[in-house]
């Protein structure tokens, strides 16, 4: 009887989380086609009293992208690789920062509180002052401008992270602890079997605000390095020369990098997540 | 089954304990004095503020007492918990929802560095006892409350411990799945002759299960009657109609002071 009644539930389960995934992908897909057409067809134009000189059309930034490949896919690898590094680095520094506000609770929640101060500075204060804080770091431009914006990418990705994981380490459910200790275990025990496997679903929480984050984080921190290089970068050079159909190509690009950042990480949810 | 010879198990004496709360003390424990025989099942029974959760806890070594001397086969509670010798069922099943069934129940193996060899053997034998073969791959958020507190029995019971500790493990499930589990847990009972401690609010589940019932009353948490339950056993669906069981129920009921 029991076992019935599960299975059936379960494939009834099954069935309406697949049913809830075609519509999460499908529906957003509509509406930025809908866009499109509304675009490229010049509706859009009139709806925001433009023209197509400040707004190019659709096929006008695809037909630019084709001509620029091999620049763009230079500009694209810096933004990326900025944005990637110091996504990682800033969540382990994140997730380390958890750890020891975990092992030492007095000081934790004030640790924690400061590191969420640094969070609220915006990045065009931090983008300069870090750009200036760098400039020994290595004779290369190129190489101190992307330490420079890294470290940037960093700082916004480590308030996320750490206020989360602490949440995954310390929030655990009433009596784990408890059963813990009635088997004798050890610390190290119930950090890599209660507290770390508890704090992944909190740290895909956190990257879920992190890597949007480093992506605009990267590309603003562009603006501000001091060798000229990425679709941050890329955007601002050219609305400066009023070539507003090449910003468009990277501001095009840009959401891209994002969205395909994003996908990515709700992937690598889906599979490590799986049966939670 | 109820021993009566010297063979103490858990010895609680004037066990006390006071809980400062905003500065006040409060008296959740007075005065306790209890033996507990080895192979025993007895109950902790009373309504809520008695001081049954903490009594068990006491026991488990994951409170101390503020006054009283308590030994566990001669140890302290302390010794005892460190040579695992207590199973602790808790008031909720406590599982962990990344592991399976399977990995749940060998999680307390994995801790004691039980060879890996040794694991499946065990871990199956614990599944086969609460009834669960056919569930070891799935994960806890597949099983029923009573299922997954059946998972927690056999948790318990992994560790091959002399006594189990059960902090009123039925008491968020349904009247008929709590029979069933009530029927399976006096079996398991029977096959392991394990000493079991069993905190409950309910009377009529207490008087069911157990050789004696401790009734604690409230305000302060004090142990008021021990009530001999000499229903024979293997006790059964039809013993909780019986005149015996009524009066019996009856008999606990009335041992309550200050309620």
């Amino acid at each position: 009887m029991i076992n019935k009644n599960t299975s059936v539930k379960s494939s009834l389960i099954k069935n309406s989380r697949l049913i809830g995934k075609i519509a999460n992908i499908l529906l957003p897909l509509m509406l930025g086609v809908v866009i499109l057409i509304l675009w490229q067809t010049e509706i859009l134009h009139k709806i925001f009293n433009t023209d197509v000189f400040t707004l190019p059309l659709p096929s006008r930034i695809i037909n630019i992208i084709m001509d620029n490949q091999a620049k763009i896919v230079l500009n694209i690898q810096a933004t990326v690789m900025v944005s990637v590094f110091g996504l990682i680095l800033g969540s382990l520094l994140g997730y380390l920062i958890a750890l020891i506000a975990t092992i030492f609770p007095k000081w934790g929640a004030g640790g924690l509180t400061i590191v969420s101060a640094f969070n609220a500075i915006p990045i065009v204060a931090l983008a300069p002052v870090i750009t200036n804080w760098t400039k020994d770091v290595s004779k290369d431009a190129e190489i101190r401008s992307m330490v420079a914006k890294i470290i940037v990418v960093m700082i916004i990705c480590t308030a996320a992270m750490s206020i989360n994981a602490y949440r995954g380490l310390t929030e655990l459910k009433p009596f784990s602890l408890d059963l813990m200790k009635s088997y004798a275990s050890d610390n190290k025990s119930i950090f890599l079997k209660l507290r770390l496997p508890n704090s992944l679903p909190y740290v895909f929480t956190a990257l879920r605000v992190s890597v949007p984050a480093s992506v605009i984080a990267a590309l603003v921190s562009e603006y501000f390095a001091e060798y000229i290089i990425g679709v941050g970068r890329q955007i601002r050079e050219n609305i400066v020369l009023a070539q507003y159909s090449t910003a468009w190509a990277y501001i095009m690009i840009a959401c891209f990098i994002g969205i395909l950042m994003y996908v990515i990480l709700l992937i690598a949810e889906n599979i490590m997540l799986k049966n939670r | 089954m109820h021993n009566k010879d010297n063979n103490t198990e858990i010895m609680l004496n004037q066990i006390g304990m006071v809980y400062n709360s905003n500065g006040k003390d409060v008296t959740a424990l007075t005065n306790v004095t209890l033996d507990i025989q080895k192979g025993e099942f007895i109950s902790l029974l009373g309504p809520s503020g008695c001081g049954k959760t903490t009594l068990l806890r006491i026991i488990a070594d994951l409170l101390k007492p503020t006054s009283g001397e308590i030994t566990v086969g001669g140890e302290s509670p302390k010794e005892a918990r460190l040579k695992r010798r207590y199973g602790i069922v808790f008031q909720s099943p406590v599982l962990y929802d990344w592991r399976t069934v399977r990995k749940n129940i060998q999680l307390p193996l994995e801790i004691m560095k039980v060879k890996k060899s040794e694991y499946d053997e065990r871990v199956e034998s614990m599944l086969d006892l609460v009834g669960l073969s056919k569930f070891g791959d799935h994960y806890p958020k597949e099983l029923s409350g009573g299922m997954q507190q059946r998972v927690g029995i056999a948790r318990a019971l992994a560790i091959r411990p002399e006594i189990l500790l059960m902090d009123e493990p039925f008491s968020a499930l349904d009247e008929f799945t709590r029979e069933k589990l009530h029927d399976d847990l006096l079996k398991i009972w029977s096959k392991t002759n394990k000493t079991v401690v069993f905190v409950t609010h309910n009377i009529s589940e207490a008087v069911y299960l157990s050789d004696r019932v401790c009734v604690l009353s409230p305000h302060p948490g004090r142990l008021s009657a021990v009530v001999d339950i000499n229903l024979p056993r293997p006790r059964s669906k039809e013993m909780r109609s019986s005149v015996e069981f009524n009066q019996l129920v009856t008999t606990v009921r009335n041992s309550f002071e200050g309620v």
